[in-house]
């Protein structure tokens, strides 16, 4: 043992880790005394600098003079305070918290971080001027649409979708096909969300793009927001080639439950991509045509077991013929059918939310 | 100096470096952790929870909880379930054969009737006695099965599910109402990519519950638990956190975890024949996918909390450790040839090798060091003194792990509000290593006999019962 361990450099080793615990310790005491201040500070004056802040946003103009003189750390609470209340209040109330956020200088400080050469600090920046709505801020988060930063330019999309007009919607439409993924994914949220007010945008785009995940969020934007405009184009596109294209339409198409799409979707349960013969099937039960019955009745015998649960949810939706079709597939030989007609027959009001 | 004695001395500085390393092993991972956690944090901001809440891009979500006995607890923790806040999910509970009268509290609670549902036959699974949906909870479905384990129900409840997301939790925890919304970000952001994703499992035991709910974070007053919970921020928080920074998070907890179902049921869901289900599936998930070169990202999300109740006694500690040894062993065993394989990447060049080194190995080493100081000690080769050292130097080790832990807990969290909690967390990371950890090797080590007996056995877990006020 003598040959390999040796008193002394363990005795260090034990006093150096005894004080690096003692250190640890120390800091943990320290950092909570800390936020204890820090804390209760908060819990004292955040009251009071609500009621102030409240006033403030009440009166007739908004007026940030009472707000005027603040300690440093009273305009940090006041900017916090601001930035919750914005979360919850629009309308009015909204738009007086924005001009005395702008009263306050805090906007202007906002659009400097835009500028900062630290990514995060840009983001949330970014976040921040969305989160209070500051119309004046448009033109420089639409360049931000351009950051190298992919959080930047998330922030920046998510921001314009609360404060842009329709023409600065149109800068977000392009990037649903943006090469990042969650930049993409942000954009089509915020289009869900407002995409009304751009909708021939978006038809054209996804008639237009070269990009195929641009097309597919496009086309899945038509379906969400249920676009009229988009009915023509989506009928096109469920003969597409792209199998992907083809999914996608069926089950915009679906959602958008135009009658002219019945033959489509007639023609497409017989698609080779299940997933397309499952979108028809569940657009088919929207409508409720005893046409389909037969063709119906046929996927009921699908060999997969959504375009068989969607094809039964269908026929169930028909009516009497439906009805009749499911009972007769109770003698079906095969054991898959029996069981789906069993459960639509039975479920009467148990209905799942389907995906 | 005999050539025994020249063995033992070299065995002793093989120890004491071996203990130097896995106390190192967890300070890096616990740092790396830290600093993952504060990148995620800096990430999600104010809106984040609401614009996930209408994002259409949100997918649905099957929670799926297998219960076994657990007419204690049952009723309400399906009502804490089915209060998550979450756009669109449906509450998969399978009862596996339950003896009690889980299934009858259910029905009764719930308002059940008997289901002619049909459903996809994906998985394998103990035969199905019944599937009862309720008539009050549309997103309710409760599967009566034969016995067959816990990754068996978990199958079934797969079999079952219409979402393209499943959230495998045990009955016997609680949910943040948040939990799942928090969970689910990974897979919003890098929907195809991101296949797995696992939460925080936090010891609920001294909390304030009721309804379902922790409305206070207490810690308990009993020290078994509460060494426990400062065993849980190092191994389950940090630890967890710090291996996700690689895409080489090899454990998800079974009690609280995200998976995409397609990957999950591609994989070949979860394995019947190991107690060690839940890392058994993310391993063989991994494998797949790296296999055939498919990207995919393996997570870890260090806000979205599960509580679930710490073991209080010493005999189902044991159970536990000794059936989490064995899903260890079995695990390793069942992939070993990914370990130090390229082809792996970071799985099979380090976390594969960390976990077989570090998790399996390293109670062996630890015991035999323990056995070896009086027989060091009677040859002369060790002198009291320096025994004495070895043994501190160990222990502040990992009492600086623990601290380092708990104080980055603070920085992030702050979930024990109290200066008191933190002083009998301390005291807690202390005493841990006089008893605790010494029980813990033995229990580990003998898991490798009950390993080599074959023995599959999950040892039942006593609840008190959580939904109390503490």
């Amino acid at each position: 043992m003598a040959s390999v361990l040796a008193l002394e450099p363990l005795t260090n080793g034990v006093l150096g880790l005894a004080g690096a615990v003692g250190l640890l310790a120390a800091l943990l005491l320290i950092q909570r005394t800390l936020a204890f201040f820090g804390n209760s500070r908060a819990a004292r004056r955040e009251p009071i600098l609500t009621r102030v802040v409240y006033d403030a946003v009440q009166s007739s103009p908004v007026s940030a003079e009472p707000l005027a003189r603040l300690t440093r750390s009273d305009r940090k609470l006041v900017r916090s305070i601001l930035l919750g209340l914005a979360l919850d209040l629009r309308g009015d109330t909204g738009e007086a918290i924005s001009q005395l956020y702008v009263q306050l200088g805090f906007a202007q400080k906002d659009l400097a971080r835009l500028r900062s050469w630290w990514a995060p600090t840009r983001a949330n920046a970014a976040a921040d001027l969305g989160l209070i709505h500051i119309p004046d801020a448009t033109p420089m988060l639409l360049a931000a649409l351009e950051d190298s930063d992919v959080r930047v330019r998330q922030a920046a999309v998510w921001a314009i979708g609360q404060t842009g007009t329709p023409e600065t919607l149109r800068g977000v439409i392009r990037l649903l096909g943006d090469r990042n993924l969650v930049v993409a994914h942000r954009a089509q949220e915020v289009l869900a969300e407002r995409g009304r007010e751009v909708a021939e945008a978006i038809v054209a785009y996804a008639e237009t793009t070269a990009s195929r995940a641009g097309r597919l969020a496009a086309i899945a934007l038509i379906g969400w927001l249920r676009l009229t405009a988009g009915a023509s184009l989506l009928l096109d596109f469920t003969g597409h080639l792209d199998p992907e294209i083809r999914i996608k339409s069926v089950k915009a198409a679906a959602a958008i439950g135009d009658p002219n799409f019945l033959g489509a979707f007639h023609l497409r349960l017989e698609d080779v991509a299940w997933q397309v013969r499952c979108q028809a099937a569940k657009g088919l039960s929207l409508f409720g045509s005893s046409d389909s019955v037969p063709r119906l009745r046929k996927a009921l015998r699908d060999r997969h077991w959504w375009v068989r649960l969607y094809a039964a949810t269908a026929l169930a939706e028909v009516g009497p013929a439906g009805e009749e079709a499911l009972s007769a597939a109770l003698q079906d030989e095969d054991a898959a059918v029996r069981e789906m007609a069993r459960y639509l027959l039975e479920r009467g009001d148990l209905v799942p939310a389907l995906p | 100096m005999t050539a025994l004695q020249t063995v033992l001395a070299w065995y002793s500085g093989f120890v004491l470096i071996f203990c130097f390393a896995i106390n190192s092993y967890y300070l890096v991972l616990t740092v790396a952790g830290f600093c993952r956690t504060l990148r995620v944090f800096k990430e999600v901001r104010r809106p984040d929870q609401r614009r996930l809440l209408r994002s259409p891009l949100t997918p649905p979500v099957s929670v799926l909880a297998p219960a076994f006995n657990e007419e204690a607890n049952v009723v309400e923790n399906v009502r804490s379930l089915l209060m998550l806040d979450y756009p669109l999910f449906e509450v998969i509970l399978v009862n596996d054969g339950s003896t009690d009268r889980t299934l009858g509290r259910l029905t009764d609670a719930f308002d059940l009737r008997r289901s002619a549902r049909s459903f996809e036959r994906s998985l394998r699974c103990k035969p199905i006695r019944g599937i009862y949906e309720s008539l009050s909870y549309p997103n309710l479905v409760v599967v009566d099965k034969a016995n067959g384990g816990k990754a068996d129900a978990l199958n079934a409840g797969l079999n079952l599910s219409l979402y393209p997301l499943f959230c495998a939790i045990d009955a016997d925890s609680i949910l943040e109402p948040d939990a799942l919304l928090r969970l689910v970000r990974p897979f919003v952001d890098a929907p195809g990519v991101t296949i797995a994703a696992g939460g925080v499992v936090r010891v609920a035991n001294g909390c304030d519950i009721h309804g379902g709910r922790v409305h206070a974070v207490r810690l308990p007053r009993r020290v078994l638990p509460l060494i426990q919970i400062v065993e849980y921020l190092r191994a389950f928080l940090f630890g967890r956190m710090g291996w996700s920074t690689g895409n080489s998070l090899l454990v998800i907890s079974g009690a609280f975890g995200l998976f995409e179902k397609k990957a999950a049921v591609l994989a070949g869901g979860y394995a019947t024949d190991s107690v060690g289900e839940d890392m058994e599936l993310v391993v063989r998930m991994h494998r797949y996918r790296r296999e055939r070169r498919q990207p995919y990202r393996i997570g870890f999300v260090p806000d979205p909390i599960c509580w679930t109740e710490a073991p209080e006694s010493l005999r189902v500690l044991r159970r536990q450790r000794t059936r989490w040894q064995r899903g260890l062993i079995d695990t390793l065993l069942r992939h070993r040839s990914m370990i130090g394989r390229r082809r792996y990447g970071t799985v099979g060049m380090v976390s594969l090798p960390g976990f077989l080194v570090f998790e399996m190995i390293s109670p062996l080493v630890e015991l035999t060091g323990y056995l070896l100081l009086p027989v060091l000690w009677a040859s002369g080769l060790l002198s009291p003194s320096l025994a004495g050292t070895f043994f501190v130097l160990a222990i502040l080790y990992m009492v600086l792990v623990s601290a380092l832990a708990i104080l980055l807990e603070d920085l992030a969290f702050r979930r024990y509000p109290r200066v008191k909690d933190l002083g009998l967390l301390l005291l807690a990371a202390v005493l841990e290593n006089f008893g605790f950890r010494q029980l813990t090797v033995w229990w580990r080590v003998r898991a490798f006999a009950e390993y080599l007996r074959g023995d599959l056995s999950w040892g039942a877990m006593e609840r008190r019962g959580m939904v109390r006020t503490a």
